[in-house]
């Protein structure tokens, strides 16, 4: 027991929520995503802006509408642990932190080990990009905090993008720079079964799914992409799905860390354009 | 289990890659033997036990328990499956740097890695595509519609029910490593499937008691069990390390001390990918990436043949033994 915190109740249960008798929930059936404006390709529209945290020596936060989080970045400054050996190449450690209030259920204050491994995977992610080998004996700290999650898959590919972006903003050496990207398959019409021979239909690929068109997916693949190496930085995929599917969803996750690259870019500028007017 | 790795061994290792031929002789897509045995346990509902020539040796057992099933507020979904809960524990005696904490971060990327793959259980609400459960509380129940979609993991969760909405069965896969040389995952699901389809689940007999009570009893017949259903569509993976230009299977841990990018393929037998991730600190092209799914998939269905020959061959074997009268004697742990 944390004695310093005020401790939440032991179980949370998300809240009932009545809805209006005309009230009708998403399902793929419509073969329409859940924001209907979006085409199964198209991303949610993004806000990103370096700079936020003043005590950081780079900062980012993140907005992909409901899925929102900021980043910072800390060093490069001497590895301080003691009983840690000597290393040529700089230390790069992630820590991604769900705020308690940022999902259905209330979180832990604790890290529990869905984050310790997503902090990990980061690392994974993140590490290909950075010149590590011209920091030895150095460390890099990127902390990340989750205020408000809307999809596990797009939260932890803007994840990607935001601390990639602190990183540059921190002036730290790069090859280049990791774009994140989700996409969920989903089956819009009847399932392909074994038994029943019925008609089937290959599952639909919904880039940057939401958190309601998550809970009907099928498998998700977030994909970590360097744009101008053009190289695989992280993958991870689960669920079910044909070889085909996957071969299709890494292509389109590809065009859209394109996408979201050139966002990057502009927010990058932008903050640099701002450097020279404070100046 | 090496740390560090001098540059002339790691220039010797590449090369020999490149060449097609590692330092134990073996080509690049090739396996080291495998010794596998199951029913090593006699605690447990399952169990196997796992050896790579190498070293790395695994052991995995299954315990089926009685637990409350876990229901999704909002969807409803869950009030008709049982659970897979899987972990991972390397053995402090396996390796100096698992002593303390040092194991934590593996264990912990293996364990979370193992219940992605494993109790990934689809769609949430995959009711929705049965054309009449407009109410939903009452579909729970009649679950013999047979489900279109079963989760990556193969496993059928629905039989592990008990009593819709309150008991169900809870697998715990727990995977123990007892010595390390290299290519862990693999060897832990191998164990898994083994374990998996070693296992029997007492039956239970349900009593309608009326206005919604049931109550259950479980039968202590040791003949009278179940096997796990849907246990033959459980996925298999295959490490693909990416070293230099080329990539490789089953590394031993020098060669993973020299692997760039490590991919994880889970592959079913009829060749549906379950799971995909990506290892290590360095970056896969794209199109090299594509290859190397292409590989571990057809790699991980000869895989699952070749195990599930082995398994039903020490099965019958066992069972032969058994009916002449004869003690069956198992290799146990450790042994080579």
């Amino acid at each position: 027991m944390d004695r310093k915190r005020v401790a939440g109740p032991e179980l949370s249960v998300a809240p009932l929520i009545e809805y209006p008798v005309d009230h009708k929930r998403w399902t793929p059936q419509q073969e329409k995503r859940h924001d209907s404006k979006r085409q199964p390709e198209d991303m949610r529209p993004i806000y990103l802006k370096t700079g936020l945290i003043g005590q950081a020596s780079g900062s980012a936060y993140i907005e992909l509408e409901k899925t929102k989080l900021a980043c910072g970045v800390y060093g490069p400054k001497p590895v301080k642990r003691i009983g840690q050996t000597f290393s040529g190449r700089g230390l790069l450690t992630c820590e991604i932190k769900f705020a308690t209030f940022s999902c259905a259920k209330r979180r832990n204050q604790m890290r529990d080990p869905q984050e310790k491994e997503l902090s990990q995977i980061l690392t994974q992610a993140l590490s290909p990009a950075i010149r590590l080998d011209l920091l030895p004996k150095s460390a890099i700290e990127v902390y990340i905090t989750v205020l408000e999650s809307d999809g596990l898959g797009s939260c932890f590919s803007a994840a990607i993008t935001a601390a990639s972006v602190a990183l540059a903003h921190a002036g730290i050496e790069m090859l280049d720079l990791v774009a994140g990207c989700s996409a969920s398959y989903i089956q819009t019409g009847p399932a392909r079964s074994i038994s029943s021979g019925a008609e089937s239909i290959p599952p639909q690929i919904f880039m940057d799914a939401d958190l309601e068109e998550e809970k009907y997916e099928q498998g998700s693949i977030v994909l970590a992409y360097m744009p101008s190496l053009n190289e695989v930085t992280h993958v991870l995929q689960s669920g079910k799905a044909e070889g085909s599917i996957i071969s299709q969803s890494v292509e389109h996750c590809v065009e859209a860390c394109n996408k979201i690259y050139a966002v990057m870019h502009h927010a990058l500028l932008e903050s640099v354009k701002e450097n020279q007017t404070q100046l | 289990m090496p740390s560090l790795i001098s540059p002339a061994e790691r220039d010797y290792i590449l090369k020999g890659i490149e060449c097609n031929i590692r330092a134990d002789g073996r080509q690049r897509p090739d396996y080291r033997e495998v010794t596998l045995e199951t029913g090593v346990v006699s605690q447990t509902s399952g169990s196997a036990r796992v050896r790579i020539a190498g070293g790395t040796d695994v052991l995995v057992s299954v315990k089926a328990e009685i637990g409350p099933v876990l229901v999704d507020p909002e969807t409803g979904d869950g009030a008709d499956k049982g659970q897979i809960i899987c972990s991972v524990e390397c053995a402090p005696s396996a390796s100096q740097q698992f002593e303390g904490r040092g194991a934590d971060e593996l264990n912990n990327e293996l364990t979370q890695m193992m219940s992605r793959f494993l109790s990934h259980s689809g769609p949430a609400a995959s009711s929705f595509l049965s054309t009449t459960s407009s109410s939903s509380s009452s579909s729970t129940a009649a679950s013999t519609t047979a489900k279109t979609t079963s989760g990556a993991g193969g496993i059928n969760l629905s039989k592990l029910c008990i009593i819709p909405g309150q008991q169900c069965w809870i697998l715990y896969v727990d995977a123990l490593v007892l010595d390390y040389g290299g290519n862990l995952m693999d060897a832990i699901f191998m164990g898994t499937r083994a374990a998996i389809y070693d296992t029997r689940i007492p039956k239970t007999e349900v009593q309608d008691l009326g206005d919604g009570q049931f109550e259950f009893e479980v039968l202590d017949d040791a003949e009278d069990t179940e096997e796990v259903a849907g246990r033959e569509d459980m996925p298999l993976c295959v490490t693909l390390n990416k070293i230099g230009a080329r990539h490789i299977v089953d590394a031993s841990p020098l060669e993973e001390l020299c692997t760039e990018a490590k991919l994880v393929v889970a592959v079913n037998r009829s060749g549906e990918l379950c799971g995909l991730q990506k290892g290590h600190e360095g970056g896969i092209e794209p199109s090299l990436l594509l290859e190397m799914i292409q590989s571990g998939k057809t790699m991980g269905q000869s895989l699952i043949k070749q195990l599930d020959a082995s398994i039903k061959k020490e099965a019958e074997s066992d069972l032969a033994k058994r009916q002449r009268g004869e003690p069956v004697h198992k290799l146990g742990f450790f042994a080579q």
